[in-house]
């Protein structure tokens, strides 16, 4: 007894944490082993019967799960790119140029009371935050990452996507009336004037391009733009891809449209009275909905996930690593090694000042960084969908990147101003987009 | 505004851009620190002489000066303002009263302004006529002085003062540099005695000085057995 | 339930009391002063008509940080009426100044106005000089206007940050700072200080021109103008900035002279009225400079007066640097100052208007009274007028159309 108390007491706490960890994961193992043996057949059958259901709960957790590091790295870009052109130098010290400091933001948030405010409607409060998180959520659902990585593609995707879009503004409807506060109040009625009015322009541009589509399906539209960027639709439909985003602008309550959370006129708007997590999603929610409708803008009149050329060499990568045979494992061992020397021996004979050990660090980082290009390479010639959702990242966050940078330099419209602009310009605008649109239809109908 | 709508906002656009790729003014603080200006008054700094010591004697000119009252020495009840100085309290507890008080706008009880005793100054008059009313020969003066009166009273002081010009900060040092003058009188002849037999070595080293010159023209400290 | 009220406070309602019911607790959010009326105004400013309500913007609002309440009746989104609370920092100045003496007093003059604090100390250290019959030596004054003119632009270049800030734009108050922070690292190696500069002393300054403020001054003024310009194009022409301000907030001359408006905020409205040349003090009427008029008197024309402002001050410091005379830098005084019993009043034009210092000394060593005129007081009391009408988002760029500073108004 006391062999094994002295014993004990020697280890170290890590090590007192795997002694009791790995007996308790070969015991999980055997069991999850001994379930699936005997019951996998029926789990999978049933799995497979019901496909459909299964990978659109995979797609809803996988895109919730998205968000979430999008939040974070839109928040970020704001915090950076907005600095950079104050001439600040900005976030810097969490992690790598300060790149988690929006990490750390998101921790703050959850750590932080969560207060409820005398006076409140209790319910509606609480839930309000979830309604404005999810509404942009769900949008993302019908969003095309790539040839076929899009949630669930189905024919009404772009009605879906207006219908769901704007229920948000229901959600800060919710936050405004409950908070019991004037400024929320102000914030909510602003913001659902706001949506309301640009709900219409925002809808009726994309109106003539559904024409030129012939459909609503968002797939459809991004594979209609396949091959030259000049098949992009931007090239014609001009008119209408500048009162989308605008209308688009307004939509996200970005500047310089963000009447609704105007902190030098009425503090936060919706969120004052939010804290904590539930803040948290209120700003979660407006960077997604910066990702969503940059992605929107991308999908409709940028080419989708589309290059902006089409690949001039074909090539027909056909890897089969399982016919190599012993090559394989002899390439999984000594592939690395050799490469690191290979990558080592030009700095080590470069100069006599460098250590070995430094050359060989130096060749470690060279060989890593060509194998993970290596493999990126032959992912992105040989796997259609890693070059489709690499596109697809640019160009969406080139337009994340200009909503950023419109915030850090324009002021904000008036709320008068704002609805001028949104029935007496936009909506007289995009309609004279749809009249062109189709009367250029029917004029090349008839010429054919 | 422009011919062109939007163009403003495009200008301002390119403008954030191009200012996007410029050098920044941000100065790292934890890592770099600038230097403050040689005039910066905005630290108290306590000097000290090249043997190491404070050259602060706390005699609270800089609290009463201030005109915020923003500095106080002491460790005791310093009402949040700034020390600058450590010591015992019996060193400067007393003038920090007094400063305090000084600062308070209520007058401020001053020992130098204690009424002084009258005292006869008739004999004095006839020891500053002897010495023909000349600061030169102030310690003969005060030696005199205390003969006559057994002691030194701040009414003859002052006299003294009066008549011969002298600061009376200047006659009170000096009377309060030899030993053997007091300004008290003395509790009993025992003590005054041995006062009196204390020589001064100062005083002893200037009448020998005196007697091996030979010119005895300025009369020295009377001899003495 | 026995009520104990020994104790104080009990008579009021408290929010672990059952019996309180939800309405009555709530009723204290109302921004109405818990007293019945005392005035007219009063009464009819806090009786509501149909949809009208109430809003409490400040003291803990972000744009006015701490120190300014105002209180909007506002229809909707429009202001119908507005009445700024003040007294958030009130600290007495006047009344600290009575109880020191001459030179302590110029350093309570520093944080009226904090951002352009030599402006404060100037009117203030103008009238001791004329109690005491002090000539200032010729060098003292061209330094004096050299550094004021200096802490006017770096006055006016927070001006136009925070004016955008207001307006919701986050970039201009950063590029401002950095503009005021050269000309305040400036200052500071001329006086000692970033902030509250405490430089002029009664009969000269604390301190001659150095190396180190010379050297910057010269870097300063060789990318002044066209880092000031090059900022400005970022609002000049906005569309959005220009929209939202033209036509804002206008007041015409008339009633901006009846409401004791100076400085650029009544040259905005065409009446060409500048200390500097109306009763000329210093050696302003040595200097060769113009009065820019404008006169819309809408908050735009505010913004532009100031920038062409900036401008003249550049010319009055690059004719100050020419013409700097040598010399001493104090006049001759004894340590311990004791005015014969008068009155002396001092004026001067500052970056937002005549500032003022009125003193009557009673022949001791400190002011029997002092009375200190500043602009910003006046100013704030003109958005009363300017506002209804207007949005709710207009009052703060109104406001900051004006310029007001806190520590000025309140004293």
């Amino acid at each position: 007894m006391t062999v094994i108390s002295r014993g004990w007491d020697r280890l170290t706490l890590p090590g007192k944490v795997l002694f009791l960890l790995i007996p308790l994961l070969i015991v999980a193992t055997v069991a999850l082993v001994a379930v699936i043996a005997l019951l996998g057949q029926p789990i999978l059958d049933t799995l497979a019967a019901n496909l459909p259901i299964v990978r659109f709960v995979l797609a809803v957790t996988i895109v919730l799960l998205m968000t979430i590091p999008t939040a974070f790295l839109i928040i970020y870009m704001e915090m950076k790119i907005i600095a950079l052109m104050n001439l600040r130098i900005g976030p810097d010290r969490v992690g790598p140029y300060g790149s988690l400091l929006s990490v750390v933001h998101g921790l703050k948030v959850l750590m932080k009371e969560d207060f409820t405010p005398t006076g409140v409607d209790p319910i509606v409060f609480t839930w309000a935050p979830v309604v404005v998180y999810l509404a942009s959520v769900m949008a993302l659902l019908v969003v095309p990452f790539s040839n076929g990585i899009v949630g669930q593609a189905f024919n009404l995707g772009l009605l879906y996507f207006f219908a769901i879009s704007g229920l948000s503004v229901v959600g800060l409807l919710m936050a405004g009336w409950s908070s019991y506060n004037k400024y929320s109040l102000l914030g909510g009625l602003r913001s659902a004037a706001q949506v309301v009015s640009y709900e219409i322009p925002l809808t009726l541009s994309v109106v003539g391009l559904i024409l030129l589509a012939g459909t609503m399906n968002i797939d459809t539209i991004v594979r209609n733009q396949a091959g030259w960027f000049t098949d992009w639709y931007v090239f014609q439909q001009p008119l209408g891809v500048l009162i989308f985003f605008i209308a688009a602008t307004a939509e996200a309550n970005r500047t310089p449209f963000d009447l609704t959370e105007a902190d030098s006129e009425i503090v936060a708007g919706f969120a004052t009275e939010y804290s904590g997590m539930r803040f948290g999603f209120f700003f979660f929610a407006e960077y997604v909905n910066v990702f969503i409708i940059s992605a929107l803008l991308v999908t409709l009149f940028f080419g989708g996930w589309n290059a902006p050329f089409p690949w001039p060499w074909p090539v027909e990568l056909t890897i089969d690593p399982g016919s190599w045979g012993i090559g394989l494992l002899l390439l999984i061992g000594l592939g690395p090694v050799v490469l690191t020397l290979l990558f080592a021996t030009p700095f080590w004979l470069a100069s006599s000042r460098i250590k070995t050990w430094q050359a060989l660090i130096v060749g470690f980082v060279l060989a890593n960084l060509f194998i993970v290009t290596l493999i990126g390479a032959w992912a992105y010639v040989g796997l259609d969908w890693v070059a489709g959702i690499l596109w697809f990242m640019v160009k969406t966050y080139g337009f994340v990147f200009t909503f950023v940078w419109m915030r850090g330099t324009l002021p904000r419209v008036r709320i008068d101003q704002l609805m001028d602009f949104a029935w007496k310009w936009l909506l007289p605008a995009s309609l004279l987009n749809l009249f062109i649109t189709a009367a250029a239809l029917v004029v090349v109908k008839g010429l054919r | 505004m422009s011919l062109i709508p939007g163009l403003g906002l495009a200008k301002g656009m390119a403008l954030t851009l191009r200012r996007f790729f410029e050098p920044k003014v941000t100065i790292m603080y934890p890592e770099v620190r600038i230097d403050v200006p040689p005039k910066f008054r905005g630290r108290l700094q306590l000097l000290y002489d090249e043997w190491g010591t404070i050259k602060c004697e706390t005699c609270f000119q800089c609290a009463q000066a201030c005109p915020i009252e923003c500095i106080d020495m002491g460790g005791i009840d310093t009402r949040g303002r700034y020390h600058v100085h450590w010591g015992a309290a019996e060193t400067y507890g007393e003038r920090r009263e007094e400063s305090a008080l000084r600062r308070s706008g209520r007058p401020v009880p001053d020992p130098a302004f204690r009424p002084f005793q009258a005292v006869d100054l008739g004999e004095l008059d006839r020891i500053l006529e002897e010495h023909d009313h000349d600061p030169a020969d102030m310690l003969q003066i005060l030696d005199e002085t205390q003969a006559a009166y057994g002691y030194l009273p701040v009414a003859a002081l002052k006299q003294i003062s009066h008549v011969t010009g002298t600061w009376y900060a200047m006659i009170y040092g000096t009377a309060s540099y030899y030993a053997h003058l007091r300004f008290e009188p003395a509790a009993s002849t025992e003590q005054a005695r041995a006062v009196d037999d204390h020589r001064p070595p100062e005083a002893t080293y200037l009448a020998a000085l005196d007697a091996a010159l030979g010119g005895n023209d300025r009369p020295g400290t009377p001899a003495r057995a | 339930m026995t009520a104990t009220t020994d104790r104080p406070g009990a008579g009021r309602p408290s929010t672990d009391d059952p019996r309180v019911t939800l309405d009555q607790e709530l009723g204290v959010f109302e921004p109405v002063p818990p007293y019945p009326p005392r005035t007219e105004r009063e009464a009819e400013f806090y009786t509501l008509r149909d949809g009208e309500m109430l809003l409490n913007m400040g003291p803990q609002h972000p744009s006015t940080h701490g120190v300014l309440r105002v209180v909007l009746k506002i229809d909707g989104e429009k202001v119908v009426d507005l009445d700024p609370v003040l007294g958030y920092l009130h600290r007495g100045v006047e009344k600290l100044c009575e109880n020191a003496d001459y030179h302590q007093a110029i350093c309570y003059l520093d944080p009226l106005e904090y951002v352009s604090s030599l402006f404060c100390e100037w009117p203030g250290v103008m009238a001791f000089e004329k109690l005491l019959d002090v000539r200032v030596p010729r060098r003292a004054e061209y330094i004096r206007v050299l550094s004021a003119e200096l802490n006017r632009v770096a006055s006016h270049a927070l001006f136009l940050g925070w004016m955008a800030l207001d307006l919701g734009g986050l970039t201009p108050i950063l590029w401002s700072f950095i503009e005021r922070d050269e000309i305040v690292d400036m200052l500071a190696s001329l006086t000692g200080q970033r902030m509250l500069f405490n430089y002029f002393r009664i009969g000269g300054v604390n301190g001659d021109l150095n190396h180190d403020f010379m050297s910057r001054l010269g870097d300063w003024m060789s990318h002044a103008t066209e880092q000031i310009e090059s900022g400005n194009t970022l609002l000049n022409e906005n569309e959005i900035f220009v929209r939202r301000m033209r036509g804002l907030g206008t007041i015409d001359s008339t009633t901006a002279l009846r409401m004791a408006f100076s400085g650029p905020n009544l040259r905005a409205t065409g009446v060409p009225f500048d200390v500097r040349r109306a009763h000329p003090y210093s050696i302003y009427p040595e200097l060769d400079f113009d009065i820019p008029t404008r006169s819309e008197g809408d908050c735009f024309a505010r913004y532009l007066l100031r920038m062409d402002e900036i401008k003249q001050s550049l010319r009055i410091i690059d004719q100050c640097l020419h013409q700097m005379p040598d010399g001493p830098i104090m006049a001759k005084l004894p340590r311990l100052l004791r005015p014969r019993p008068g009155r002396a009043y001092a004026g001067i034009e500052g970056p937002r208007g005549q500032y003022a210092a009125y003193v009557i000394s009673d022949g001791t060593d400190q002011p029997f009274r002092m009375r200190i005129h500043d602009p910003s007081f006046i100013h704030l009391q003109a958005v009363g007028l300017m506002m209804p009408g207007h949005l709710i988002a207009d009052t703060m760029a109104v406001m900051a159309s004006l310029d007001p500073i806190m520590g000025g108004v309140d004293k």
